[in-house]
């Protein structure tokens, strides 16, 4: 089942075309991986297939919905509801401590707070980091950064989790630990779409696919 | 909401100490505004009040002729007449004055009507004289144009009534002349030679420095029987309902006298301007104070916002709305707004207890033992009004700009 299909997209930015017209396919519960060299396109296609990002041609369809035909509302809340997406850099609020991190899209969903903290706490011993969680993001490792990021994306037990090099920024030791997890998250009916340049992890997807110059090539 | 003000209380509390300055800033601009407005306005009020409940609140008076002294000359270019001066007409009075004020009472909007005899005359006790103003008034009239009895410091305004040589005199008018206490005899010397002993049977005080320097009240009996003026008034005073009608009421009156009628505002317009003058620079000071303020609150906010910008891109992933965005840092500019008022109310209640309780004497337009506070709780409305205004509007740009950052741009640039 099409979970996000992606029609002709096309993006232009300020007069170069970064997207030349990709025809794509994801289904729920696969493993897909983009490949693809610096600037080929990779992450502009992620941020358009987590509707971040909206295409200058083509058309887009999540779950059977006509994203052009969306309102911003409605579409923020496909974000915060159905979609989780996971960084290179985590991107994690350093006001907030690592269990406040995992519980801003619960609370952004409505959840109440006192089901917001326990789903976090749950999020983030799943993820070994049981214990850690009042510390603030200087107080924990990259590995353990990029995990709380992790947590983050699962909150709201999105359709899928987004990951833009998720391990670019980490030591083969917690490359090693995300992959797993990301695996798991998969393994547990999460579909996830991961964007790498390491052909090793790619290998561990359902499906590669490769882009060069804006154009789906494998 | 709960997802806006749960992201925004973090980010306002990240920076507590450039926070806290911002809401110092509000606060000094609320505390002057709510001191500063208690202080005028109570001033203002304070006299205004004083001359209503005193003045009258429309007067008529006969209007003053002056023959042109060079009327031969105009004539005759070239006559050899020429007049260097010619006496003003004698027509200080209102003649069919019963008549007038019979017509006035009739109207609605007419609280009392009451007549005055008012003449020039020198009081003399002891070595001590000084020229006053001698109010002819009737005792039983004049309570219904005026709160007199108020002003009284012994409230014996029938004494004028029993003893046809009763005088009321103003405050400082005894002052000067050395009289503490009542029951003193004084020489009064008129324009015409008439001299008269009265006895002093009260202390008229108003606070209103002109009106206790210069006044002597009297039965209008005895002073039109020492000027020789039998059955002659110069001025009629009306009392009305709405004080603020004053205006259209003279207005309407002067349409069928011949004589002046003034309003307590047209008489009192000097004054009046120049508290709206005072009003202007009062509130041009406080509103430069919240305006600097409100910069205080622009440069935090959007200095979070450009600090800030990884963060709002990763709260609009995470499925924040451009509103949400918005709301966020609107929220924060509130919050100081908010949070300067409170603590502004609490300095400017602090300050003006302080204030009430210093004793000073003041002798000027007004005199007054201490500082004359209009305390109505109006002025921490407007000031919680205006502090929420400027920070709205000094939080909106930088908001409004964090809701329209493109969090992809964002990303791509890190």
């Amino acid at each position: 089942m099409v979970l996000i299909e992606l029609i002709n997209v096309k993006k232009r930015i300020r007069n170069e075309e970064i997207l030349k017209g990709i025809d794509l396919k994801v289904y729920k519960g696969e493993f897909l991986a983009i490949i693809g060299a610096s600037g080929s396109g990779k992450s502009s296609l992620l941020y358009i297939m987590g509707l971040l990002d909206f295409p200058t041609e083509g058309r887009v369809i999540f779950n059977g919905h006509e994203v052009s035909s969306l309102d911003q509302k409605t579409v923020s809340k496909i974000r915060n509801e159905n979609i989780g997406f996971v960084f290179q850099f985590h991107y994690l609020l350093p006001e907030f401590n690592l269990l406040e991190n995992v519980m801003i899209p619960l609370i952004k969903k409505g959840v109440p707070k006192d089901e917001a903290e326990e789903r976090a706490y749950e999020l983030l011993k799943r993820l070994g980091l049981g214990g850690k969680e009042k510390r603030k993001i200087y107080q924990v490792s990259g590995g353990e950064m990029q995990r709380t990021a992790i947590a983050r994306a699962l909150a709201n037990n999105p359709e899928v989790i987004l990951a833009d090099e998720p391990t670019g920024n980490l030591d083969s030791k917690n490359t090693q630990i995300v992959m797993q997890i990301l695996q798991e998250i998969n393994s547990s009916g999460t579909t996830v779409v991961m964007v790498t340049h390491e052909l090793d992890l790619a290998e561990r997807a359902d499906r590669i696919i490769q882009m060069r110059d804006g154009l789906l090539v494998l | 909401m709960n997802h806006v003000i749960f992201v925004a209380y973090k980010l306002l509390l990240e920076r507590k100490r450039q926070t806290l300055v911002s809401v110092a800033g509000v606060a000094i601009g609320v505390c002057a505004l709510i001191v500063m407005s208690s202080l005028m306005f109570g001033f203002q009020n304070y006299f205004i009040q004083q001359v209503i409940d005193l003045e009258a609140h429309i007067s008529i008076k006969p209007k003053e002729y002056q023959d042109e002294d060079r009327i031969v000359k105009k004539v005759d270019p070239n006559s050899l007449w020429e007049v260097y001066g010619n006496k003003p007409k004698e027509k200080d009075k209102i003649i069919g004055w019963r008549d007038i004020i019979k017509d006035i009472q009739k109207r609605q909007d007419v609280e009392g009507v009451a007549v005055h005899l008012v003449v020039r005359g020198i009081l003399k006790y002891g070595a001590k004289e000084k020229p006053v103003t001698l109010i002819g008034i009737d005792p039983d009239m004049e309570p219904k144009a005026s709160v007199i009895n108020r002003f009284l410091e012994n409230k014996r305004l029938e004494r004028l009534k029993t003893n046809r040589d009763a005088i009321i005199v103003g405050k400082l008018v005894a002052k000067d002349l050395g009289i503490k206490d009542t029951g003193k005899k004084v020489i009064l010397s008129l324009a015409n030679g008439r001299i008269a002993l009265l006895k002093v049977e009260d202390f008229f005080n108003s606070g209103i420095t002109n009106i206790d320097n210069t006044r002597v009240y009297m039965h209008i009996n005895t002073l039109q029987a020492l000027t020789d003026r039998i059955d002659e008034v110069n001025e009629i005073v009306i009392k009305v309902k709405d004080v603020n009608d004053a205006q259209k009421i003279a207005l309407e009156l002067q349409k069928h006298l011949k004589y002046d009628v003034e309003s307590w505002q047209r008489a009192y317009i000097n004054f009046l301007q120049i508290f709206k003058i005072q009003n202007i620079i009062t509130y041009m000071i406080v509103f430069a104070i919240l305006i600097v303020s409100a910069f205080g609150i622009f440069n935090i906010i959007m200095m979070t916002v450009l600090e800030k910008k990884k963060d709002i891109a990763i709260l609009m992933a995470i499925g924040y709305s451009r509103r949400d965005i918005l709301f966020i840092f609107l929220s924060q500019g509130l919050a100081i707004g908010f949070l300067g008022a409170i603590l502004g109310f609490i300095l400017g209640y602090a300050l003006q207890e302080y204030l009430s309780s210093v004793r000073l004497d003041v002798e000027g337009l007004i005199r007054t033992k201490g500082f004359i506070l209009d305390r109505r709780p109006i002025y921490y409305f407007y000031a919680f009004v205006f502090s929420m205004f400027f920070s709205f509007i000094a939080s909106f740009y930088p908001s409004y700009r964090a809701s329209k950052l493109n969090p992809v741009d964002i990303f791509r640039s890190a």
